[in-house]
């Protein structure tokens, strides 16, 4: 650990340095985001057919694919990036403080790209908003869809208010060493400022992570999102109480995993072994184990329930998901990331920031093939399964495909152009770490739990 | 929207949506323990509190006392019910839409509601329901489920399945009907076999339209009230003008019936003959869809409409196409349509079909059956009932099971089945006739090869090419 103070001038270093590494990787985020915008307009000009989607049933097709795969990947990413950043927050874990705004960013970011992906699966993009708000009043009742997307927004705009909140304090203060022509951006984020707020808005920002937590598994990943599917009784694959904690689950480890590598991206180009210490990335790294090993647990049990004395309907599609490869090499991914988390925990040595980060790439993929996965294998198995061409056969096409690299190179643009504007860890975590610093330290700096309140 | 205008010149009636409105509340009012005379009274003025011609406290003051007499006391229903009916359905707006939203769940119907409401309230809660647009979509989502209960008319079919031998002649007039683009197969047929299960009596073969369902998941799913069912006839339709293309239709239901324009249709709008897309209330509703929108069986609503003649109301063009008639459409809550009377005595209404016109014997055997021709006393005297039902039994089979498909899955079909019903395990096979044996010429005078397999045609468009 290093025992270098932390200074304001570190949290500005990524507004005020651009190295080379800076512009080749925005380059390469710029291909990749501009390859897919492209193989998306080819997609608009000709229609769905681009893609290697089809109508399920008699078409020998599924209906849905990767697109809303990767949405729901995404929608994880951000999910477990908000419960991250509110329990850090509520539970006044400060070791992890210096990483909240990271997190809430990529909540942000991972948003955006799940919204891309909405529009980027319908066949009238442009019928979006007058169709879905006009009847909104209706279909409120009872369309699954409806409701993602109301809580989708809601969560857009707590998370916003919630960054909006905490970037006031923060930009005030580092005002002076902020580039100048960012100022109009400064201007309206700061508008009406004093610092009588600072009080209230640390009430509020507790009273918002609060309410995250609270609605997060009851409405987001554990409920909305899942529901999509788990409420549809004739795909024996959705259909079930279990896919809301197992939504849950692959959220969270998707999100830490996202986190970890923000962290070691941030720390490694900007030298912040003080700030981003090595205790965070053990600390997550164990998060990631526990939750890898509920979404096992809550693998075994499907598997077990689809195997032992199913329904027919059931039986097949469970029996076709454990022999599927996709499925495989996600389940062992997961599994060698538990095995990781548990010898690091034991044998502390074996822990390097490094493997975290590639336990962190193999949950990333893991979770991203088995949602896909789940997508396609529901529609694949149907209830209703006379059909000869059920089960169907789906590949992605090259723009589908793009579609993945393409919204990775967007959420890593929207950090790079991000971090030139504003500082991504809070002035509040590096007065934290002032503190510690300045205290003689008997013990472990998370371990306090004090909430500034 | 039709109601409207046949209503407004009506000088007798004060309710915009005109007489049969009118009619329809009084018969609910009656029903009711309360004095139907003054709920009358009471929606006509309410009527007029919304044109603004009355203000609610005249309103009130004008049947005060009317009101303590029938109910014993005069609380306001009317605004307490309206606001309790409002955040119950979690809603600000008008009471339309809150009744509308009742009916969407389908967990409270009208009349409940009236009681719920306490009838004063009901007087004025209708008076504004009547007020509704008729244009919107949701009303005929929402009160579906009463005309279903009631004796509106609910169209469906009876297929008959020992009838039905594979000729796909039923597909081809359909995809002709509709010029639908290769694959789209809004009507299909299949053969099936089932690898456990050996049945020696009767064919084993499924046609399979949109079921129609009551209870429709595609219209519970779809995030905008495109695909809705109409409140009319029962019919589940998709408004082209207004699907998203989300597909989240076609993953809701169970059947697999529906078709997403993938691409550009093989048939240009304009080429389309605009009777044959605009239900009578102006929604594009019928023929192939655009590129982007979801499309499946529409039981033919420009011919329900009268788009193309009074005489083709009441028919499909897979019914007319199909030379067993295996395929009876009609009004199934009507016992004396054609597919009630279908499934009633299946062998006599195919015996009916098979029967030649110069078979007296058999004429009056249908006669006997049918009621219309005295039969024998004896066999001596001439054919008994007895001899002709054998000799129909004979000929039509003796009635089968009749089934309808996922019942159990409670989507309420309205189509119901003669014949075997497919297990769990049954498998397509290949039938009699091959889907890309046949085609039609669309009326932009190219020729359109049917096919089986809707991914064939699509996966030429896909960027990309696999090995899968
Ligand atoms: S069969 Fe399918 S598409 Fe037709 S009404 Fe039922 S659920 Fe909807
Ligand atoms: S595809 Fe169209 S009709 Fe189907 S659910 Fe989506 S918006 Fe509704």
């Amino acid at each position: 650990m290093s025992t270098e103070r932390p200074s304001k001038e570190d949290i500005l270093r990524p507004i005020q340095r651009t190295s080379r590494g800076y512009y080749i990787l925005l380059g390469i985020a710029t291909l990749a985001f501009g390859l897919f915008l492209v193989g998306w307009m080819y997609q608009l000009s000709e229609g769905m057919i681009v893609t290697g989607l089809s109508d399920w049933g008699s078409g020998g097709g599924v209906t849905w694919g990767l697109y809303i795969g990767a949405f729901i990947w995404w929608v994880g990413i951000a999910h477990g990036g908000i419960i991250l950043s509110a329990a850090v927050r509520l539970l006044g874990m400060e070791r992890y403080m210096p990483v909240a705004r990271l997190a809430e960013l990529l909540t942000i970011a991972g948003l955006s790209a799940a919204g891309f992906f909405i529009v980027v699966h319908l066949g009238r993009p442009d019928r979006m908003v007058t169709s879905i708000i006009g009847h909104y009043h209706i279909t409120v009742h009872s369309s699954p869809l409806v409701w993602d997307v109301t809580v989708i927004t809601l969560y857009l705009v707590l998370t916003a208010t919630y960054l909006a909140l905490t970037l006031r304090y923060d930009i005030t203060r580092l005002r002076d060493d902020l580039p100048n022509h960012f100022e109009p951006i400064y201007k309206v984020m700061t508008i009406g400022y004093s610092e009588k707020e600072d009080l209230i808005v640390q009430r509020m920002v507790w009273w918002l992570a609060l309410a995250i937590i609270i609605l997060a598994p009851l409405l987001l990943h554990g409920g909305v999102i899942p529901w999509l599917f788990a409420l549809i009784p004739s795909m024996p694959g959705w259909f079930g109480a279990v896919q809301g904690p197992q939504f849950l689950t692959i959220a969270l480890t998707s999100a830490i995993s996202g986190v970890i590598l923000l962290s070691y991206g941030f720390r490694y180009s900007y030298d912040w072994q003080h700030i981003i210490a090595d205790d965070v990335f053990r600390g997550l790294t164990l998060w990631l184990g526990f939750f890898s090993l509920l979404f096992l647990w809550l693998q075994l049990q499907q598997v077990v329930g689809g195997t032992y004395a199913a329904p027919l309907d059931q039986s097949t599609v469970v029996s076709a998901m454990i022999s599927a490869p996709i499925y495989i090499t996600s389940m062992t991914l997961v599994f060698l990331v538990l095995v990781y988390t548990f010898v690091q925990a034991v044998r502390p040595s074996l822990f390097s920031k490094k493997r975290s980060v590639v336990a962190a790439v193999a949950v990333l993929t893991a979770t991203l093939l088995e949602k896909i996965l789940f997508v396609v294998e529901g529609l694949m198995y149907p209830t209703f399964s006379i059909y000869g061409a059920v089960p169907g056969s789906y590949w992605p096409s090259l723009i589908e495909f793009a579609s993945i690299t393409g919204t990775i190179g967007m959420v890593t643009m929207f950090f790079l152009l991000v971090s030139k504007v504003v500082p991504v860890v809070e002035l509040h975590a590096v007065e934290h770490l002032q503190e510690d610093h300045g205290h003689e330290r008997s013990g472990d700096g998370g371990a306090e739990t004090e909430v500034e309140a | 929207m039709n109601a409207d205008d046949d209503s407004t010149g009506s000088p007798d009636s004060f309710h915009p949506l005109g007489d049969e409105w009118e009619r329809e509340l009084e018969e609910l009012l009656e029903e009711s323990d309360y004095d139907a005379d003054l709920g009358m009274e009471m929606a006509r003025d309410a009527m007029e509190v919304t044109k603004g011609e009355l203000s609610e406290a005249e309103f009130h003051e004008r049947y005060h006392d009317d009101v303590m007499e029938e109910f014993g006391q005069d609380d306001r229903p009317t605004e307490a019910a309206l606001e309790e009916l409002e955040s119950d359905a979690g809603l600000d707006g008008s009471v339309s839409e809150a009744l509308a939203a009742f009916g969407d769940d389908g967990a409270v119907d009208r009349r409940e509601v009236m009681k719920k409401m306490g009838a004063g309230a009901a007087f004025l809660g209708l008076g504004a329901w009547a007020t509704m647009d008729e244009t919107d979509p949701s009303v005929d989502a929402a009160a579906a489920q009463d005309d279903e209960s009631e004796d509106g008319t609910q169209w469906g079919m009876v297929l008959d399945l020992e009838r039905c031998d594979g000729c796909l002649s039923c597909v081809q007039a359909c995809a002709d009907e509709n010029q639908l683009d290769s694959g789209v197969n809004w009507m299909y047929v299949l053969d099936w076999e089932d690898p456990d299960e050996q049945l020696d009596t009767g064919r084993q073969r499924l046609i399979r339209p949109c079921q129609h369902c009551t209870d429709a998941p595609c219209e519970k799913v779809c995030p905008t009230t495109a695909r809705h069912t109409r409140a009319s006839d029962g019919l589940v339709l998709t408004d082209y003008d207004i699907c998203i293309g989300c597909r989240y239709c076609q993953v809701a239901c169970p059947y697999g019936v529906n078709y997403f324009q993938w691409n550009e249709p093989g048939v240009s709008a304009d080429a389309l003959d605009e009777d044959h897309i605009y239900s009578d209330r102006g929604r594009p509703v019928d023929s192939r869809a655009p590129r982007g929108v979801m499309s499946k069986c529409t039981f033919c609503p420009s011919r329900q409409d009268g788009n193309m003649g009074e005489e083709m109301v009441g028919s499909t063009a897979c019914e007319d196409a199909c030379p067993p008639n295996a395929i009876q459409f009609g009004d199934m809550n009507d016992p004396e349509s054609a597919p009630q009377q279908y499934r009633e005595d299946p062998p006599l209404q195919r015996a009916r079909s098979m029967a030649s016109d110069d078979d007296d014997e058999l004429q009056e055997a249908i006669d006997i059956i049918d009621g219309e021709e005295e039969p024998a006393e004896d066999a001596e005297d001439g054919m008994t009932e007895a001899e002709a039902r054998a000799m129909i039994d004979d000929l039509g089979g003796t009635a089968d099971s009749t089934f309808k498909l996922l019942e159990e899955i409670g989507t309420n079909p309205n189509i119901v089945y003669v014949g075997n019903e497919p297990g769990p395990n049954a498998e397509q096979v290949g039938g009699p006739i091959q889907y890309d044996e046949l085609s039609y010429e669309n009326v932009e005078e190219e020729m359109v090869q049917l096919a089986d397999e809707r991914k064939d045609v699509t996966d030429e468009g896909t960027v990309g090419e696999y090995p899968l």
